[in-house]
C-alpha cells in the first residue's frame, strides 16, 4: 500500500487514512468509525480552525476604558501639580534656611497644588468619559468612533467652561474639540501618513 | 454596557483611583448640590445659582479626596498580594487600616492611630458583608448530602447474590 495514494485528510492530520506498515485501516472507509476509538474520529478535526477562544479582535469599550482613563488623568495631575508646587515653593523660600517651617511650607504647596491640578484634570476626563460614553451607546450614534470624539471632546469643553459666559465657553468649546481632533489624527496617523506620503510623491 | 472586570495588579491602582473619583465626584456632586441649595437665600435664582457654586466648589475636592483614598488603598492592597502571594479579606482590612494611617500622618500619632483604626474596621464591614452575601447565595447551591440519602423503599432490595464471571464487571 503506497503513502502517495492515501494522503492526509487534512493539514493538522499527519497520519493517512491508512496504516502502510500495519495494512489496517485507521478509519474503516464504510461506517467512519476506527476501531481503535469508541468515537467518529471525523467528528475530531475536520479542517477548521481550532482555536477554542473567538479571535475576532476584541477593542474595549468606553465604559470599560472610563476609569483606566479618569485614574490615570488625576494621577498624571497630582504629579504634575505636585512637581510645579515644589518648584514654586522651593523659589518662593529660597532665602529660608532648612527648617521646619520651610518644611511645612513645601509640603503644603506640593500637596495643595498637586490636589487642585488632580481635581481638575479628574474632572475633565470625568466629564469626557461620561460623555463619550452616552455618544457611543444607543442613545446617539450606537458605534464608538470619531464623531463620538469628537463631540465628547467638545461638549466636555463647553460643560466644563459652563459657568464662563457665551465667551469662555466658546474657548473651551474650541480647545476640546481641537485637543479630540488631535487624538484622532493620532489615532489614524498611519492612514494621514499614507496619504501623505501620496501628496508629497505625486 | 461591556462587562466590567477588574484589572490585573499593578494595573488596579489606576482603574481603583479612577472609580473612587467617579464615586466621589459624583456623590459629592449630588450632596453639594442638596446642600448649596438649602443654604443658599430664598428665592429660586438664588437657590440655584448657590447649589452650582457648592457643586462647582466641592464636589472636585470630595472626587480628589475619594481618589486618594482608592489609590493608596489599592497600591497597599497589592502590595500585601505581592509579599504574601495571596489574597485573601485580610490584605483588604490591613490595607484599609494602613491607608487611613497614612492619610493622617500629617495630624499626629493619636490621630493616626484613629484613622487606622476607622479604616481597618471600614474594610473589615465591607469584607465581611461581601463574604455574607457569598454565604447565603451559596446556600442555594448547596448539594444534598449522601448520608441523608438511603436506600429507595418502592425499589426490591438490592440483590445479594455474586454477579456471574467472577465479579469483574463488563464494561463492553
Amino acid at each position: 500500500m503506497d503513502r502517495s495514494q492515501t494522503p492526509p485528510s487534512s493539514p493538522f492530520n499527519f497520519y493517512g487514512a491508512q496504516d502502510p506498515s500495519m495494512n489496517v485501516p485507521l478509519t474503516s472507509s464504510g461506517s467512519s468509525f476506527s476501531p481503535y476509538l469508541n468515537i467518529d474520529p471525523s467528528y475530531l478535526n475536520q479542517g477548521g480552525s481550532e482555536f477554542i477562544f473567538p479571535t475576532e479582535k476584541r477593542t474595549r469599550g468606553r465604559f470599560e476604558l472610563a476609569f483606566s482613563q479618569i485614574g490615570s488623568s488625576v494621577a498624571a495631575g497630582a504629579i504634575y501639580g505636585g512637581v510645579n508646587g515644589l518648584r514654586l515653593g522651593l523659589s518662593e523660600t529660597a532665602e529660608l534656611a532648612w527648617s521646619k517651617p520651610k518644611y511645612v511650607q513645601l509640603l503644603n504647596l506640593t500637596l495643595k497644588r498637586g490636589a487642585a491640578t488632580a481635581n481638575t484634570l479628574g474632572v475633565i476626563a470625568l466629564f469626557y468619559s461620561a460623555f463619550g460614553v452616552l455618544y457611543s451607546s444607543s442613545l446617539f450614534f450606537d458605534v464608538d468612533d470619531e464623531r463620538s470624539t469628537l463631540l465628547a471632546g467638545t461638549s466636555t469643553g463647553l460643560l466644563f467652561k459652563s459657568t464662563a459666559g457665551l465667551k469662555g465657553m466658546a474657548r473651551g468649546g474650541g480647545v476640546g474639540f481641537g485637543l479630540a481632533a488631535l487624538w484622532c489624527v493620532w489615532q489614524n496617523r498611519d492612514r494621514v501618513k499614507s496619504s501623505l506620503g501620496v501628496n508629497q510623491t505625486l | 454596557m461591556e462587562e466590567y472586570a477588574r484589572e490585573p495588579c499593578p494595573y488596579r491602582i489606576v482603574d481603583d483611583c479612577g472609580g473612587a473619583f467617579t464615586m466621589g465626584a459624583i456623590g459629592g456632586g449630588v450632596f453639594q448640590s442638596i446642600k448649596g441649595f438649602r443654604n443658599a437665600p430664598a428665592g429660586w435664582r438664588h437657590r440655584a445659582l448657590g447649589s452650582l457654586t457648592a457643586v462647582k466648589m466641592r464636589a472636585p475636592i470630595t472626587g480628589g479626596n475619594f481618589a486618594i483614598w482608592g489609590g493608596l488603598f489599592s497600591t497597599f492592597d497589592c502590595g500585601m498580594v505581592y509579599l504574601r502571594k495571596k489574597e485573601d479579606p485580610w490584605n483588604s482590612i490591613a490595607s484599609g487600616a494602613v491607608t487611613g494611617g497614612v492619610l493622617a500622618a500629617r495630624s499626629g500619632w493619636a490621630a493616626m492611630a484613629g484613622s487606622a483604626v476607622i479604616g481597618g474596621v471600614l474594610l473589615a464591614l465591607i469584607e465581611g458583608v461581601g463574604i455574607l452575601i457569598t454565604r447565603m447565595s451559596a446556600e442555594q447551591f448547596k448539594p444534598i448530602s449522601p448520608t441523608e440519602m438511603e436506600d429507595p423503599s418502592q425499589l426490591p432490595p438490592k440483590p445479594q447474590q455474586s454477579p456471574p464471571f467472577g465479579g469483574q464487571p463488563a464494561y463492553q
